[in-house]
């Protein structure tokens, strides 16, 4: 290596180290500082330590917002998981009609929050929605999807489903791509029926992919936002109201910024938390299996 | 997909279930479609109207005699062009640079881009809203693209992808002379296509349906993304009577991405599984 | 050769995008909700032919865009009520030179110092304070200095099916007969239930957090509760508050009034005929009316009437639209752009009030081609006996939205009333603690 050569490689990573530290690292840590402050979204600020984080834990409105997250992410992550992954595998094939099968159920996830809320508000709304009118149509009486306590939470998952079965899918797909083809010649030799082949062989091979699955739904999932504030805005009385959602109403509806930045640490921990003990999860079981 | 072991068809129950996914996917589009083609006064009364003739392209007509949505289809485009381009020119020259060169503090400089991976969104979006409030930097197209740029995961995928490439290519290329970015541009560059594509398609689509960053960023209605000029118009349904014309919209600004899905499906789900065996 | 193509395409692209046309025009961005409306109106400058809030405003500011060719507009069209954004954009830095706003909203910018004050545009304007409403004045001073330009005066009435009212037996010398007492209404609309088998109330409450918030201001105004003794403190866990919601709940639990429904469906409920009363805005005055009378109709008679007086005194809560400036640096020019704005608004006052509001000048409110519309004499009288919040108290707007979750939660019986009266009330006085 020429001296030229050992400062030369700045050259090539300082450009986006450069833009990553004022985009990502600097408004990171100014997000910390502005937590520790009674700030509003106009400037004023105000040293108030931890207080923003202590009225946080003592706000029933935090823990309602934090138990829907939850009840999101546990609808939504374990039924994506399960219905991508037998897609993937009914998917797999190399006939046409697979084909054209995968581009459509990818369809969904290049249109964009906005009008995939548009779409499902129209099928879900008990007044004018595709649903209700079939439901009519049968002398049901129509189900209020987007008013009721206790169909909020599912209207938003369903629709969420609708929209994030591509990227898991083709996750999927590429893992079976990788299992060697010579462990499914040395199961048909054995006569392995085709449900031991399934469990001996596919799904223990797709072990890493299902990790990485439910690790970048669950977050995914936690941040939910968009959804919930256009299809329910977060009714009826808060109960589909996810944590973004909070954070952007206690930001730019009541203008506590300092108090909003404080629950998105909070969140912050809370991802990083669940991504973690996933991952010191799925890697404990893999020494246990060895 | 070539897998010998999957070309038998599919058996009848895995068929009947996938016939009927497939129903559930199409039929809220379908739905949407018809909506979308009924005059408004006639889907005032009663949305069922949809199911039955007559259908009109008036709200179409509409659209394009006197709404935003073409422009802000403009704008989507503009800004998830800018932020696809920069991304991968930025994490190119990066993953190269953190994958074969030595610099001092190459590790711990990687490290540092790494931790960016945890740290999510909306962790960071209200202090970067004050943060481009005090450069002025809101309602630009800039202003919409850079956030963006910030993708350590980009970085780390492409080192990756640099590090599999064998390295005899770029040292041929160095006995010959070349200089170290132009073994980059001419060699190296060529060779990470791939990467380059899932990347690609992975940034286009993040940009193309972010919605909380330009919904606070872009101040007037002439720098909305589609995201945020739709999502204003639907809001606003609950004051107007245009469901077919609210359709009509969802429709039309979804026409783009779909056509261009539909021409590149291959290349999207290729790149989409590149990123799956990385 | 293919990267540096894509590369160049790329640098067209963005030199496209960033050479926008030289314009050295002022620039006047004018931020308005009341809904999008561009299907029907998107060119239209005829303000006399158009008709609902959406209508008359789209194509006002059309016509002022196509007479004020130097001033280059930007119309900003946000969700109702539009205030989120409104906040973002002052956090940005990039405020609107105009904006609508709620009366009852002006305090919390005002008291933030985030509003220019108007006293020289609308003097520049040639709009004399004296000749506002004093619904109007009210509504825009704050301090002793005007911050807003009022636009009108806006209530919620009962609009009301008056075929179906005469099958259940309530109507007494061709009008309507409304309650006097809580007892009565359920009496009432247990009897219009049986008599048409529909519900007696056609109520959004769904997505629509004033609508219940609106309905208990207007009845503690009525009975003189104090609901803020101070600007820190708000009172709503009292028996009279109680016994409101309570009122709400039974129609609900009783299936006296449409439920699960949002102002989009309701509103379609009304016109089809399917119940008796839709309390909501003077803003629906005028579309009502057109239905009732179109030859295909399905609402048959139409008749409209205040709030009816249950308890206390009759008093409604009376809020109102205006026009703000936020405050930001501006060139003489866009000063005058504004001004100029200002007064084309004022101008078409007596067209943007055949929405069924109430006109915010005198003038307006004392013409004859005014009174001579239908109904406005029945509602006149809400120009003196409509109240409003105390200005001293800051982010109504927040405070509407804290109340209205509770108030839901207590109506659709998901907390009984005195425990949401109390988290109401608590997390208002948190919210104001804050300050």
């Amino acid at each position: 290596m020429t001296r030229h050569d050992r400062f030369g490689g700045f050259a090539f990573v300082l450009p986006f180290v450069g833009f990553y530290s004022f985009l990502l690292i600097l408004p990171f840590f100014m997000g910390l500082w502005i937590s520790l402050h009674r700030a509003d979204l106009f400037g004023a600020r105000k040293w108030v330590g931890l207080d923003n984080y202590v009225r946080l834990f003592g706000d029933p409105v935090f823990y309602q917002a934090m138990g829907t997250t939850f009840t999101l992410a546990l609808l939504i992550v374990p039924a994506l998981t399960v219905i991508t992954l037998l897609l993937a595998l009914a998917l797999n094939r190399a006939t046409r009609s697979a084909a054209i099968f995968r581009g459509l159920f990818f369809s969904s996830s290049v249109l964009s929050v906005t009008i995939v809320t548009l779409i499902w508000r129209f099928v879900l709304t008990p007044d004018a929605g595709l649903i209700a009118k079939v439901f009519t149509a049968v002398g049901l009486e129509p189900i209020p999807f987007l008013s009721h306590p206790d169909w909020t939470i599912p209207a938003i998952a369903i629709t969420t489903i609708w929209w994030g079965l591509g990227l898991p899918m083709m996750l999927f797909l590429a893992g079976l791509q990788q299992i060697p083809q010579d462990m499914y010649e040395a199961a048909a030799l054995d006569r392995a029926s085709r449900w031991t082949t399934f469990f001996r062989i596919t799904l223990p091979s797709l072990r890493r992919t299902t990790i990485l699955v439910v690790m970048l739904q669950t977050a995914a999932q936690l941040q939910i936002f968009g959804q919930a504030q256009l299809l329910t805005s977060g009714g009826p009385s808060g109960s589909s109201r996810p944590i973004v959602l909070y954070i952007y109403e206690i930001a730019f509806g009541r203008w506590e910024l300092g108090y909003a930045v404080a629950a998105a640490e909070v969140l912050f921990l809370l991802v990083l938390v669940l991504t973690l003990a996933q991952y010191w999860l799925s890697t404990r079981k893999e020494d246990a299996i060895r | 997909m070539s897998a010998a072991a999957t070309r038998n068809r599919l058996p009848l129950p895995a068929l009947i279930g996938v016939v009927i996914g497939a129903a559930i996917m199409v039929a809220p589009l379908l739905w949407t479609l018809l909506l979308s083609l009924k005059s408004n006064s006639e889907l005032m009364r009663d949305s069922a109207a949809a199911l039955s003739p007559p259908y009109t392209l008036g709200n179409y007509r509409d659209i394009l005699a006197g709404s935003d949505v073409p422009l802000w289809l403009l704008n989507s485009l503009i800004v998830s062009l800018g932020t696809t381009a920069a991304v991968l020119l930025l994490c190119s020259l990066a993953g190269y640079g953190f994958a074969r060169l030595d610099f001092p503090c190459r590790r711990s400089l990687f490290i540092f881009v790494l931790l960016g991976l945890a740290i999510p969104e909306q962790a960071v979006i209200l202090p970067r809203h004050q943060l481009f409030a005090s450069m002025g930097w809101h309602n630009s197209y800039g202003g919409l693209i850079l956030p963006g740029l910030a993708a350590p995961f980009g970085v780390f995928f492409m080192t990756q992808y640099f590090r599999a490439i064998p390295k005899d290519l770029d040292e041929a290329a160095m006995l010959d002379g070349a200089s170290r970015f132009r073994i980059f541009w001419k060699v190296l560059l060529p060779l990470s296509l791939p990467a380059q594509a899932t990347l690609g398609v992975f940034t286009f689509l993040g940009s193309w349906n972010d919605y909380w960053w330009p919904l606070i960023s872009a101040t007037t209605s002439d720098k909305y993304t589609l995201t945020v000029g739709l999502a204003s118009s639907q809001m606003n349904y609950a004051q107007t009577s245009g469901l077919g014309f609210l359709m009509a919209q969802a429709v039309f600004a979804s026409i783009p991405i779909l056509i261009v899905y539909i021409i590149f499906q291959k290349q999207i789900v290729g790149a989409m599984a590149g990123a799956a065996t990385r | 050769m293919k990267r540096s193509r894509f590369l160049l395409a790329m640098a067209a692209v963005f030199t496209l995008a960033s050479c926008e046309r030289v314009d050295d025009r002022p620039t006047l961005v004018i931020q308005r909700f009341f809904g999008e409306c561009g299907a029907v109106y998107g060119r239209s400058i005829d303000v006399g032919k158009a008709d609902t809030e959406c209508g008359i405003l789209t194509t006002i500011l059309n016509r002022f865009i196509a007479e004020n060719r130097d001033i280059n507009v930007k119309v900003n069209v946000v969700a109702w009520p539009g205030y989120p954004q409104l906040a973002a954009q002052i956090a940005a830095g990039d405020p609107p030179d105009l904006v609508t706003m709620h009366q009852s909203v002006i305090s919390d910018y005002q008291g933030r110092g985030l509003l220019a004050p108007l006293d020289q545009y609308l003097a520049e304007a040639g709009i004399d304070t004296d000749d506002l409403t004093l619904a109007g004045q009210r509504g825009a001073v704050k301090d002793g200095r005007y911050y807003a330009m009022p636009w009108d005066t806006i209530g919620r009435l009962w609009h009301i099916n008056t075929d179906l009212m005469a099958k259940a037996g309530l109507m007494a010398n061709g009008k309507p007969v409304l309650p006097n007492s809580p007892d009565e209404l359920l009496e009432h609309a247990r009897r219009f239930k049986a008599a048409t088998g529909k519900p007696y109330l056609i109520q959004a409450q769904v997505s629509a957090p004033d609508y219940l918030v609106a309905n208990l201001y207007t009845y503690l105004l009525a009975q003189d509760v104090q609901m803020f003794p101070d600007g820190r403190h708000i009172r709503l866990n009292t028996p009279q508050a109680r016994e409101i919601v309570q009122l709400y709940k039974t129609l609900n639990t009783e299936k006296l009034t449409t439920i699960a429904q949002d102002f989009p469906a309701a509103t379609a409920s009304f016109v089809n005929g399917e119940g008796g009363i839709f309390p909501t805005g003077t803003w629906m005055i005028g579309p009502y009316d057109d239905a009732a009378r179109a030859s295909d109709s399905r609402l048959g008679g139409y008749a409209m009437l205040p709030f009816p007086r249950l308890w206390g005194n009759s008093a409604a809560f009376v809020d109102g639209h205006a026009w703000v400036v936020p405050a930001d640096e501006r060139t003489p020019e866009e000063r005058r752009a504004i001004t100029r704005f200002l007064k084309f608004a004022a101008q078409y006052n007596a067209d943007w009030v055949r929405t069924g509001h109430l006109p915010a000048l005198r003038a307006v409110l004392d013409a004859p081609s005014f009174r001579a519309q239908p109904h406005r004499s029945d509602i006149a009288a809400m120009a003196a006996t409509g109240r409003q919040l105390p200005d001293y108290v800051q982010r109504q707007s927040a405070i509407q939205g804290l109340i209205g979750e509770e108030l839901e939660a207590a109506v659709t019986g998901l907390k009984p009333i005195d425990r949401a009266l109390a988290d109401a009330e608590r997390r208002v006085n948190e919210l104001l603690a804050q300050i």
